[in-house]
């Protein structure tokens, strides 16, 4: 398969999108079930996405009017481009050098941070409330997130993320030699997506839609679709990382999707934390178990 | 004296509207509080975004009319509505309902409050962001709305009550329906109980929320679940019994909290209370007709009918003039006397801790807004489609 | 004597120095006519003592042949119902504001206010609570004359 092949179609591209649709599917669906709701149909992200896509983009006035349209762009660009180092439906990554890890990482805090701006540049009081409110969640979960994601790494001693895989693939699942890095990994991730019970920044009872008030049609779109393209993302890093590397592709597929079922009835069980209570809780406990952790990886290390 | 402002002495005083159309209400009021740094230092409300006349529109009716137009008040507490009005007529013609009537009229306003509970533990819980609550508490709903449906044949209107008594009888069927209804919300009562006292998450944000003492409660003339959570036990069924209640003692819900905590908690022990209270009617059903004979007309004279609706006090003053139509009705709703008490007691608070106080109360938009006519003395012409839309336009722009 | 007669008794009692008239409209009620610059006293002189608390407060117009306005102010404890009558012309009624004494009674005063044209002097909010910013002034709906839809008159 030639390059190009590679980046549009499978595994980055088309590809991803439509998996980032359909993990979006069940979750919701998951989530509805959960509920005692009906749920969407299998199509309806695809729908929704189609839709939106389709309709007038209202542009508010006192806006940049670049930055407005470019934000969604950047940040669709900033989840594909993450996606293309790391090991997708199982498959070798796109592209792999030294220091990956921390690249993907980044350009998945690209999309918090387009979001965020994607709030304060309007006029929308709403919106700059979900704007502020995303950069405090930013601040409060990245620091544990990469920690845990760094226990791994420190375990592989490497920062690539084909290496990581590998050495996940030939030891113990990481899950049950770094459990305190999992759970952190998996409410962080949680915490970056902004799902219930961290999504202070987009509730709709206090701030309409947080950041993205203003935003319709395409601009939404674009948005809504980076958010999918992150969760798979973000899922397939942690399942990588912790639960035992890539082994084959349908085995993989079967551990992403218990990571994403995971994630969604967590999202079922609790009330929306206040964003002072998110903070309070990544920096009390987060933090420190992901500090705790990580240090008792080195003493293992040095013992070893 | 100094010309220097001084900024830090003297904080800015800033002017939060919200609504009438914000995330966080779902009906049209509209609040405005001046704060001065995170303290409020005056509130006050704005109604009248879904106004229906109906205070105005019941002159021009005939008593039975006014029935179904008074019913219509609130889309959540029909019943309580018409039982208010119902039990005012009946005393001003001197009519006693039969027995079996008062116990039916007790049971469905019973069966009304445990649904409007769990409407507002739902709403509660949409606001906290606690969406699973949301849905498994209105899904437990639809089984009132279900049975109010088989007994009646309307889930929210159900125009159960007339003057004199009642329309509906109950058939040994539908008892049975009942009580497996009650079964269940008593089932589901304990779990939302145990889910309100002990989940971490959901205490969080509803523990120490929006306390109002009971002194407070008290001099502010609050009514309800709102007084009965500060520890203020007014409740109408006991102090001033009507219909069946002369005969079912209730035990009055309290907690001393104050908090938004209690106020979940009184709702749902509420519920508890209402299975026992629907248990009882059921057991000792009393036989006979539904409904007495009522005059077309209503003597003349002034009455005060009070009812406890699921948010409180409801206050109906009826006067006749002799007529078949009303001379005067006025309403009262529980809503508007919890409003303007909370938003006194707003004064001197935190923000944060206003919109737990404001949901507390379960505020009903639909029961206060009713007092308007719509057209203008001098301003009766008809509009035309056309005419409309353009004005729409115009207010638009 | 049972207790909502007590209740009542001992209300009458705490009014006593306003020397209203009182009646009795129907059992567990009291209504006591007073003029209208003692309704500030009279609310005082029950809330003071510790009597119940202000429930609602109705205005009554009698039509343009009596030419009266009577606002019945209800205060409540338990099943006892005690109500203030006061008579006012129909135009440009004036009555003292009980938001001093009682800062719920605001949303109270100000529906009177907005339906009947009574005018509630010392109340800190004097703006509409339910009719639209619209609203032609000096039209008061609740008033007898007001028509109540299009096409009465």
């Amino acid at each position: 398969m030639n390059a190009l092949g590679t980046l549009l179609l499978f595994p980055g591209g088309l590809a991803l999108l439509l998996v980032a649709l359909l993990a979006e599917w069940i979750s919701r669906k998951l989530l509805a079930r959960l509920q005692n709701r009906v749920g969407p149909r299998w199509f309806q992200p695809l729908a929704d996405t189609v839709k939106l896509l389709a309709k007038e983009e209202v542009i508010p006035e006192g806006v940049h009017r670049v930055l407005f349209e470019f934000l969604p762009v950047l940040s669709l660009a900033a989840v594909l481009t993450a996606a293309l180092a790391v090991p997708l439906f199982g498959v070798v990554p796109a592209t792999s050098y030294a220091g990956d890890l921390i690249v993907t990482v980044y350009l998945l805090s690209l999309l918090t941070l387009c979001t965020s701006l994607a709030g304060l540049i309007t006029d929308d009081r709403y919106a700059a409330m979900g704007g502020l409110r995303v950069l405090s969640q930013l601040f409060s979960y990245e620091a544990p997130f990469l920690l845990a994601l760094l226990g791994p790494a420190v375990a592989a001693e490497s920062w690539q993320i084909t290496r990581i895989t590998a050495h996940a693939g030939s030891n113990v699942w990481m899950l049950f030699t770094q459990p305190v890095g999992f759970v952190v990994a998996v409410i962080g991730l949680m915490g970056k997506l902004e799902l219930s019970p961290f999504d202070a920044p987009e509730a709709h009872t206090e701030i309409v839609a947080g950041s993205l008030t203003e935003y319709s049609g395409r601009g939404l779109a674009l948005f809504r679709l980076s958010r999918n393209v992150a969760l798979v993302v973000g899922l397939t890093l942690v399942a990588a990382l912790y639960l035992g590397g890539v082994s084959d592709p349908l085995a993989f597929a079967v551990k992403t999707l218990a990571l994403l079922l995971v994630i969604t009835t967590v999202q079922a069980l609790f009330a929306r934390l206040r964003i002072d209570q998110t903070i309070g809780l990544w920096w009390h406990y987060g933090v420190l178990l992901a500090l705790g952790q990580w240090f008792l990886i080195l003493i293992g290390k040095g013992a070893a | 004296m100094t010309t220097q402002p001084d900024s830090a002495a003297t904080p800015k005083r800033f002017t939060i509207p919200i609504g009438p159309q914000h995330p966080a209400l779902k009906e049209p009021g509209f609040f405005e509080f001046t704060v001065e740094g995170e303290t409020v230092i005056g509130a006050t409300l704005r109604l009248g975004y879904a106004h229906r006349g109906i205070e105005k529109a019941v002159v021009s009716r005939t008593w039975v009319q006014n029935l179904y137009l008074l019913e219509r008040v609130c889309g959540i507490c029909s019943h309580i509505h018409s039982l208010a009005y119902c039990l005012g007529v009946e005393k001003l013609a001197g009519v006693t309902p039969p027995p079996r009537a008062q116990a039916i009229r007790v049971l469905i306003a019973e069966l009304e409050r445990m649904h409007s509970h769990l409407l507002w533990l739902g709403v509660a819980a949409h606001d906290a962001g606690f969406e699973t609550l949301f849905m498994y508490s209105w899904r437990d709903r639809e089984t009132i709305l279900d049975l109010f449906e088989q007994i009646s044949g309307n889930r929210v209107n159900h125009s159960i009550n007339t003057l004199g008594g009642v329309k509906f009888d109950l058939t040994a069927e539908q008892i049975v329906s009942v009580l497996k209804a009650v079964e269940l919300m008593e089932e589901r009562a304990r779990y939302y109980l145990d889910l309100v006292r002990n989940d971490p998450m959901l205490g969080q944000r509803i523990r120490g929320i929006g306390t109002m003492s009971a002194a407070e409660a008290h001099r502010m003339g609050v009514v309800g679940p709102t007084a009965r959570a500060s520890g203020v036990g007014r409740d109408l069924r006991v102090e001033a019994p009507y219909a069946a209640y002369t005969a079912i003692p209730v035990v009055v819900m309290l907690e001393t909290d104050g908090d938004l905590q209690a106020r979940f908690i009184v709702r749902i022990r509420e519920m508890f209370e209402s299975c026992r209270i629907i248990r009882v009617l059921l057991d000792h059903l009393p036989e006979g007709d539904l409904q007495a004979r009522m005059p077309r007309r209503i003597p003349e004279g002034e009455t005060i009918a009070r009812v406890e609706a699921p948010r409180g006090e409801l206050f109906y003053f009826i006067k006749s003039n002799g007529a078949d139509m009303p001379e005067r009705i006025k309403l009262r709703t529980p809503t508007l006397c919890n409003l303007g008490s909370v938003l006194a007691l707003c004064i001197g608070r935190q923000l944060a801790d206003i919109p737990m106080l404001l949901i507390g109360t379960d505020p009903c938009f639909s029961c206060n807004d009713r007092a308007v006519v719509i057209h203008q003395a001098g301003n009766r012409e008809k509009w035309t489609w056309e005419q409309f839309r353009r004005y729409g336009n115009e207010a638009l722009r | 004597m049972n207790a909502v007669e007590t209740a009542l008794q001992t209300a009458l009692e705490h009014l006593a120095p306003l020397n209203g008239q009182v009646t009795t409209p129907e059992d567990g009620r009291r209504d006591v006519t007073i003029n209208a610059g003692d309704l500030l006293e009279g609310a005082r002189l029950l809330l003071d003592s510790g009597w119940g608390y202000l429930t609602a407060i109705t205005g009554l117009d009698h039509g343009e042949s009596e030419g009266v306005l009577e606002v019945l102010v209800h205060f409540c404890a338990g099943a006892a119902v005690l109500t203030l009558r006061i008579r006012l012309a129909r135009v440009g009624g004036e009555l003292a504001s009980l938001c001093a004494l009682i800062p719920a009674a605001s949303v109270f005063e100000r529906e009177i206010s907005e339906m009947f044209g009574v005018t509630f002097s010392g109340s800190p909010d004097t703006r509409r609570l339910f009719l639209p910013d619209e609203w032609p002034e000096g039209v008061y709906p609740l008033l007898k004359e007001s028509p109540a839809a299009a096409g009465e008159a």
